[in-house]
């Protein structure tokens, strides 16, 4: 079965749609496909895209979004996934800086939060949302406050760890390996899961440049503003390609 | 209400009708709306409707595979609350087109 162009077209902008409006991945592909088959059907007798689904693609979607539920869980899964993969990256970054040494308050500190965001995120906002009859807008609000949770906790560690001096541990060269071995696992992981290269690609790009930087014998400051420089290029660069390839395809 | 409000009541009410005479999917269902005269009707118009009238439990979904192969297409049926939202349909219908018919009648 195979549509025209245009209307291949309609039909992945939708699914993008739908999916940032944050709904069910399952209902997503019912309704598309059943569009798709539609849209076949239609073409073979003459019509064309704009028949179906009138002269607003942008109407048609927020039509079709406004009949499908929020997908909670599927929306809230994400956020333990980027906190861990937040951590990976933080822990690799500073193991290349060579500063891998943690105070007791951080190392208490970001685990709670980490524990704290998942005990709000499922018993408390995930419970409340599925029996309160709230709007989408008002859903989306109050998960971004539940998200603003562990932002604001980090802050505060950040602030009082400067503040108080707590007893450190620093990590040796067996601690160091071990800790980023599983870091770059983790994010190995992510991307086998989430089937997307981007959380093997972004910390490459912004990692590589700064080993090979530091192995250089450039000039300090030259070092500095360079690693500071040339992965955010790179990166930037990278999400370029992407969108362009995007839009192509 | 709208014009456009009071057309998707209808077009919901005669989906009911057409599911009820036997599983169907999209495409038939649109093409017997335009057999009917439905011309003003948006094809793609119908399936926003479908996924709020499958959301409020009138019709269920099954996927099937289509005679000819290809992909699976997903067919409707009506529920039990489904058949009593259409008899409610069919009684007010012929309530508003009655009264409507007699008003006009009456002007001309």
């Amino acid at each position: 079965m195979k549509v025209s162009k245009e209307s291949q077209q309609f039909l992945d902008n939708l699914r993008i749609y739908l999916l940032s409006s944050g709904k069910n991945e399952q209902e997503i592909n019912e309704i598309v496909e059943e569009l798709e088959d539609h849209l076949y059907e239609a073409e073979r007798n003459g019509k064309d895209v704009e028949d179906i689904i009138g002269q607003s693609p942008k109407e048609y979607m927020n039509q079709v979004a406004d009949e499908m539920p929020l997908d909670l869980k599927g929306v809230l899964k994400y956020i333990p996934i980027i906190l861990i993969g937040a951590f990976s990256f933080i822990l690799i970054d500073d193991a290349i800086r060579g500063t891998m040494e943690y105070s007791l308050l951080e190392l208490i500190g970001y685990p709670f939060i980490f524990f704290i965001n998942l005990f709000i995120m499922f018993r408390i906002a995930f419970r409340y949302l599925a029996i309160s009859s709230l709007s989408e807008t008002k859903q989306w609000l109050l998960l971004s406050l539940v998200g603003m949770v562990p932002t604001s906790l980090f802050i505060v560690i950040y602030y009082v760890d400067r503040s108080f001096q707590t007893p450190s541990i620093e990590f040796g060269n067996v601690g160091v390996t071990v800790a980023v071995a599983f870091a770059i696992a983790t994010l190995i992981g992510i991307t086998l899961w989430s089937k997307s290269w981007v959380t093997i690609i972004i910390p490459i790009l912004l990692f590589l440049p700064r080993i090979f930087i530091n192995m250089t014998s450039i000039e300090d400051n030259t070092k500095l503003i360079v690693s500071g420089i040339l992965p955010l290029v790179l990166v930037g660069t990278y999400l370029f390609i992407v969108s362009k390839r995007q839009q192509h395809s | 209400m709208s014009s456009s409000q009071i057309l998707k009541g209808i077009l919901e009410g005669c989906l009911l009708s057409i599911i009820g005479k036997g599983e169907t999917y999209g495409y038939e269902m649109m093409e017997k709306l335009h057999a009917s005269g439905f011309t003003m009707v948006k094809e793609g118009s119908i399936y926003p409707l479908l996924l709020r009238m499958k959301k409020e439990g009138l019709v269920a979904t099954t996927q099937k595979q289509v005679p000819s192969g290809g992909p699976k297409r997903k067919y409707y049926s009506l529920t039990p609350k489904g058949e009593e939202e259409l008899k409610e349909f069919k009684k007010r219908w012929s309530a508003i087109s009655g009264s409507v018919d007699s008003l006009l009648r009456k002007e001309g």
